[in-house]
């Protein structure tokens, strides 16, 4: 029972977040000097009169909390508008992009976790030196060098000088590259709480008992292990962004984060409105979700 | 538990030499120099295209080569650090004022204006620190100044939330309930009593934070947001070169090792200032 009041009261926070999104993004649209209308009013020449019509039919004479429930309530439907540039649907145009930036993003992040848990776990039992200086190392390397200078020698060095990968379009080393930069972002901590609980006596009496230290590893690190680092992974999916931004602009991945610089450069609002929703709609469902699966398997959580 | 304190001879034994905390310093000392004295340095304009000396590689005349229309790599590194540290550390001290100042303030005022000023951070929070800046530089238009303040926005959640846990656990304490029976009215409380002991921590958070500051503004002007194309910066160095990075490796490189060698520094420096000014928690961490 307490624990569906937890998982409501997630849901609730969750709910209200994304509104605050939605009011900021349709807010942006208006800070931003001048409307659609404008716009095509600068290419085309409108007309008074029917810049005024245009405004009637697009709903822009209307007062602002009326506007912003119709374009909320299309933006539900997955109803964009169009582009100022292209023309077509917005929403078709981050259908096609969404895919490629959702198994960039989901594998980088599964890599990041497994890669941290990994090393952690790895330092932890067996103590062993090096593997605590990549601890450290990795978690210097994820706050001290940006991901798309990493990213530019990457080519450098595999693309240009080795030529193991072409130059565009491989997800190969921008997986790799933003992994590593998510796991810096929690090995750390994952450590330092890892340790403490290898020193508990439950541990130590599995020591004791004499089972081997996979077995200990297995049945009482990983189960330490996993909660942790879900509840640090949301650190992981703001850096995620920063990461899936730059390495498609520089990799060439046609995906939701070269969509919205595009859109960016060439003032496309409605495009960048769509692009920067869907993917803070899309993080803060990902963290309640994370959230939730961290209640279920931590159950002190829900006490 | 006793301790036993050794004895100190004399002030030197403070003052030990160590090459981890002395060459971060002097790497960021050199830096800001640089940055200071840009034009006499540079030996070209940074804007000047040398038509007939593209992609040039490094030699006597172009130290560090020429970019992919004929602009001097070297000269456009040294005056790129003016705006990469003016507007990495101006975001960080935006960071500061907006998050430390604002969250004081509010927290000394009492509880509704602490639930009030939280609640719209946490609102804002859920939104990733550089599509905030994104979305802010859309808002207030490209530029050194707007790149400061959404950089100081999207930083500042930080400071106000390292504010608040370290204000709640000195304003329990003894001196300022005394200081508060006295009669003395909150922001006087906050201003005399309160913060030369917050201070502390909220220094140690700005070093924390300032590498990764730096980091997103040279991630913001690598994705042409940072600032407009006559202010060179290393981010746009970077993307800029990146289209011609098989004609000119040397265009990319010098920028990318810069950035790495200013962040490193500064990851290092953070974490001396904050072994010093913090010497319990790096106990208790270790």
């Amino acid at each position: 029972m307490k624990f569906l009041a937890n998982a409501g009261f997630d849901l609730g926070r969750m709910l209200i977040q994304a509104l605050g999104i939605v009011v900021i993004v349709f807010l942006l649209a208006r800070v931003v000097p001048g409307d659609v209308v404008d716009l095509k009013a600068i290419e085309g020449d409108l007309s008074a009169s029917q810049q005024q019509e245009m405004r009637t039919e697009l709903g822009l004479d209307q007062p602002l909390i009326v506007q912003f429930g119709q374009w909320s309530w299309r933006a539900l439907h997955g109803d964009f508008g169009d582009s100022i540039r292209f023309g077509r649907p917005v929403g078709g145009m981050v259908r096609t992009a969404l895919p490629v930036t959702l198994v960039f993003a989901g594998l980088s992040f599964v890599l990041a976790l497994v890669l941290a848990i990994g090393i952690a776990v790895g330092a932890v039992m067996t103590g062993s030196r090096v593997l605590r200086s990549l601890v450290e190392i990795v978690n210097i390397w994820s706050i001290a060098l940006p991901t798309f200078c990493i990213g530019v020698v990457g080519i450098l060095i595999f693309s240009v000088w080795l030529h193991w990968l072409p130059v565009v379009g491989s997800m190969l080393l921008p997986i790799l590259i933003i992994g590593i930069d998510g796991a810096g972002q929690i090995v750390k901590p994952l450590y330092e709480e890892l340790r403490e609980a290898a020193t508990s006596t439950h541990v130590r009496t599995a020591h004791a008992k004499g089972l081997s230290p996979w077995r200990i590893t297995v049945r009482h690190l990983l189960p330490t292990a996993v909660p942790v680092a879900l509840a640090l992974s949301g650190l992981v999916l703001a850096g995620l962004i920063a990461g899936t931004l730059t390495m498609e602009v520089l990799f060439g991945l046609p995906g939701l984060g070269s969509l919205m610089l595009n859109a960016i450069q060439g003032r496309d609002y409605p495009v960048i409105q769509a692009a920067i929703l869907v993917t803070a709609i899309g993080l803060v469902v990902v963290n309640a979700l994370t959230d939730l699966l961290h209640r279920m398997i931590d159950p002190r959580l829900s006490r | 538990m006793t301790l036993v304190m050794p004895a100190r001879t004399d002030g030197k034994a403070r003052t030990r030499f160590s090459v981890r905390a002395f060459l971060p310093a002097a790497i960021l000392v050199f830096m800001v120099a640089v940055a200071l004295a840009a034009p006499w340095i540079a030996p070209f304009d940074p804007l000047d295209q040398d038509l007939l000396a593209l992609n040039q590689p490094p030699g006597p005349e172009h130290w560090l080569g020429t970019d992919h229309i004929g602009r001097d790599v070297f000269s456009r590194l040294v005056m790129g650090a003016r705006t990469t540290l003016l507007v990495g550390l101006g975001g960080a001290f935006a960071a500061f004022v907006f998050g430390a100042g604002f969250g004081l303030v509010a927290l000394s005022l009492g509880r509704v204006s602490e639930a009030i000023l939280f609640g719209a951070i946490d609102l804002v929070r859920a939104m990733p620190g550089v599509l905030l800046a994104l979305l802010l530089i859309v808002a207030l238009g490209e530029g050194v100044g707007p790149v400061t303040i959404a950089l100081g926005i999207s930083f500042a959640p930080f400071f106000a939330y390292v504010a608040r846990a370290i204000y709640h656990r000195e304003a329990a304490k003894d001196y300022v309930t005394a200081a508060q029976l006295f009669g003395g009215d909150p922001l006087h409380v906050l201003r005399v009593h309160l913060a030369p002991n917050l201070i502390g921590g909220l220094v140690t958070q700005a070093a924390i934070l300032l590498p990764r500051c730096i980091v997103t503004e040279s991630v913001l002007s690598f994705l042409g947001l940072g600032s407009s194309p006559d202010a060179p910066t290393w981010g746009r160095m970077v993307a800029e070169a990146s289209r011609y990075i098989e004609l000119a490796p040397h265009a990319i490189l010098a920028p990318v090792l810069a950035i790495v060698l200013l962040t490193l520094s500064l990851s290092f420096f953070g974490d001396n200032v904050r072994r010093t000014l913090d010497p319990l928690r790096e106990e208790a961490g270790s």
